[in-house]
């Protein structure tokens, strides 16, 4: 499932973020507003997907995946950074050309009920792509859409049908078809099963895996659900606060994770296996995910850090491979976390006022 | 609305999820045409008794609007035309109700109900044709405040709030005896004269409101995930605004809209009334208020054209609030 090595070097990459910084701006809502505060949401990414493969983007609600997303689809202007699409620099593309771009990159969305408009018919929903971009005309669109709609595995019969009148699984093979209608080189998928029951993930999932063979598509998945992004994945993203904690194959991440946040969502998996998930030593990490408008110093998981010392106070790590890992999988932490290491014990060794308030940040259950 | 009946709980349930009704799956393959909202409004709208009846009164005004000419050959009497010698009694007072004058006679000697009948027309042209023009400029400006937002929502807020401060009675007035004389304001086509600066009075005092339904309503649906789906297919500002924006306020706009009318005919009704609306002798019902007030004991004068103004507006308001009900079945009734 991972990709090595030489895949990067190749120039078989699909997209480049390369230091990516998404500021908003925290307004008062007077006449003459002033802002001087923002809220960040991405601090500097870096990111390479290559064609083909699935990027898994994890991490817990706020930290910035959703936005990452949108900059990189242009929903949002980005404040800085770069973003190369298909070899071509799209970070501040006017929206003339931006349209053409628009044709390769589709996004699914994580609610099935928002996502679709209340007031149309399917049939139209699906067939905008290209009433959008001037493809075809009534007949053959129709045509089209019947096709699209029995490739995700809907009735085509169902084309008149209002969004109201589906399941929500079925309103997000809606979503996939009208991603899927221009045959885009990539697809990001926000969130798409988080909405649906398990029963329903499995086949959306399915569907997902069977279209990317098909049509050799490229995938960015962001989830919080582990064990999903460990299934569809090439290789995982874990982002915490905005910056990318821990980027590299499947196997590497969950096997060898370095950073103690991989770590600590790692260990909240659940195991299906009472014994071993009783033997399991789970870490907590204590406290909320510290305010995005005032990042902490350092390194930004140190407040909560079990192994943070006074070194994580100070320095910003960097993205680079620890320990003896390969140079695709990287992590920025000064202190990582060797193989087999039981950091559910370890105490930080930091001033208490650096770390979040309710001390001691580590407990065993 | 009850619960017992049986129209109302099959309407409800397919609003929720549409498969629900299908009872066998040879049926439902004969059903596979979707029930659009505006179907199941209609059908709600259909099953909503006091707006059923107050759609019939409005569709009896509109007839006897469009077919006032009628009420003119039965009576024998046109609607300016003064009956000195039949229409006034010796004394010079206006007739009570009898076999030749049905609702009596005003104090010049004309016929009360064919005038009532005539009058129903500027009623109807001013409640349509105002509501019409605020509803557009009023979503118009409400669309680009709430979709473009920042400055441009901005600048448009406080033309809002300045128009929603100028007090209306005042200001109406005053423009409508100003343009009184104009030249485009001596009737054309269908609108008689003083007619036009009176339908522009109402308009430019009411847009705001719609507007600042409109711009709420689009503020919301802007930050959709299907609004962003769309942006993220390439759809431009006005695909969105017109194709994913605008059949989502719609429903507000109609609820609106059907209050509204009411409104303007009361408003044009309270202008005539001050006798700065349509010009005499063009019958109408504010001004024949208006005209009563002098003759306390004929009250015949007073009390027909006031009900036919009663009439008119508390039909349009109960089916108004029908629609509103149809549109959103969520919201409680205000009277059961």
């Amino acid at each position: 499932m991972s990709v090595n090595g030489d895949a990067a070097s190749s120039g078989d990459v699909l997209l480049r973020v390369d230091n990516l910084v998404k500021h908003f701006p925290v307004q008062s809502t007077s006449l003459f507003r002033r802002s001087k505060d923002a809220v960040h949401a991405v601090d500097g990414v870096s990111l390479e997907i290559r064609r083909g493969e699935t990027l898994g983007l994890v991490g817990e609600t706020g930290c910035g995946k959703s936005t990452l997303a949108r900059c990189i689809m242009r929903l949002y202007d980005v404040t800085s950074g770069r973003i190369e699409f298909d070899g071509r620099d799209i970070t501040r593309l006017g929206s003339g050309p931006m349209r053409e771009v628009r044709r390769d990159m589709q996004m699914i969305f994580q609610d099935p009920y928002g996502s679709l408009n209340p007031r149309r018919r399917v049939g139209s929903i699906i067939g905008d792509p290209f009433s959008i971009h001037g493809l075809g005309d009534g007949q053959d669109r129709k045509r089209r859409v019947q096709e699209l709609m029995e490739l995700v595995g809907l009735n085509p019969e169902h084309y008149n049908r209002f969004p109201a009148e589906f399941s929500g699984g079925q309103r997000q093979r809606i979503g996939v078809a009208r991603a899927l209608a221009l045959r885009p080189k990539l697809i990001v998928c926000d969130e798409p099963v988080s909405a649906l029951d398990v029963s329903i993930q499995a086949q959306i999932i399915n569907l997902l895996g069977d279209l990317q063979d098909e049509f050799n598509l490229t995938y960015i998945f962001i989830a919080h659900d582990l064990s999903v992004v460990e299934h569809v994945s090439d290789r995982v993203a874990v982002m915490y606060l905005g910056k990318v904690g821990e980027l590299g194959g499947v196997d590497g991440v969950y096997n060898h994770p370095r950073h103690p946040y991989t770590n600590a969502l790692l260990s909240a998996v659940p195991v299906p296996d009472p014994d071993r998930s009783r033997e399991r030593e789970r870490i907590i990490l204590v406290g909320d995910v510290p305010s995005p408008v005032a990042p902490p110093s350092g390194c930004r998981f140190h407040p909560r850090c079990p192994k943070a010392k006074q070194r994580c106070v100070t320095d910003v790590p960097e993205l680079i491979p620890r320990l003896d890992d390969p140079p695709t999988h990287v992590a920025a932490c000064h202190f990582p976390v060797a193989d087999g290491e039981n950091i559910a014990d370890s105490r930080p060794e930091i001033s208490a006022e650096e770390r979040v308030v309710e001390g001691g940040l580590v407990g065993n259950v | 609305m009850s619960v017992g009946d049986p129209e109302i709980v099959v309407s409800a349930a397919s609003a929720g999820v549409g498969s629900v009704d299908a009872p066998a799956p040879e049926l439902a393959a004969a059903k596979i045409q979707g029930r659009s909202p505006w179907r199941l409004a209609y059908e709600r709208l259909r099953s909503d008794r006091a707006a059923v009846i107050c759609a019939l009164v409005i569709v009896l005004i509109v007839l006897m609007a469009i077919f006032a000419p009628l009420f003119r050959l039965m009576t024998g009497h046109p609607p300016n035309h003064q009956y000195f010698d039949t229409g006034l009694s010796l004394d010079g007072q206006p007739r009570s109700p009898n076999g030749t004058f049905w609702l009596g006679t005003d104090d010049v000697g004309r016929d009360v109900l064919v005038r009532i009948a005539y009058g129903a027309r500027v009623s109807l042209i001013v409640g349509v044709v105002a509501t019409f023009l605020t509803v557009s400029i009023g979503t118009i400006v409400g669309l680009a405040a709430g979709y473009f937002g920042k400055i441009v929502d901005t600048i448009l807020a406080r033309i809002i709030d300045v128009m929603l401060s100028i007090p209306f009675l005042l200001f109406a007035i005053a423009l409508a005896s100003i343009f009184s004389q104009a030249s485009w304001n001596q009737g054309f086509w269908f609108l008689p004269a003083g007619l036009p600066i009176v339908i522009i009075v109402l308009a430019i005092f009411s847009w705001s409101s719609v507007a600042r339904i409109v711009r709420g309503q689009v503020l919301s649906i802007r930050e959709r995930e299907y609004v962003e789906a769309a942006r993220a297919m390439g759809a431009g500002p006005w695909r969105i605004m017109i194709i994913d924006i605008l059949p989502n306020v719609i429903a507000p706009i109609i609820v609106y809209t059907t209050l509204l009318i009411p409104v303007s005919i009361v408003g044009e009704a309270t202008l005539s009334y001050l006798s700065v609306g349509v010009q005499p002798p063009t019958a109408d019902w504010g001004q024949m208020i208006s005209d009563a007030q002098g003759n306390y004991h004929a009250w015949w004068f007073l009390v027909f054209p006031s009900l036919a103004l009663l009439v008119t507006t508390l039909a349009f308001n109960i089916f108004g609030d029908g629609v509103r009900d149809a549109f959103d079945p969520r919201s409680g009734r205000m009277f059961k």
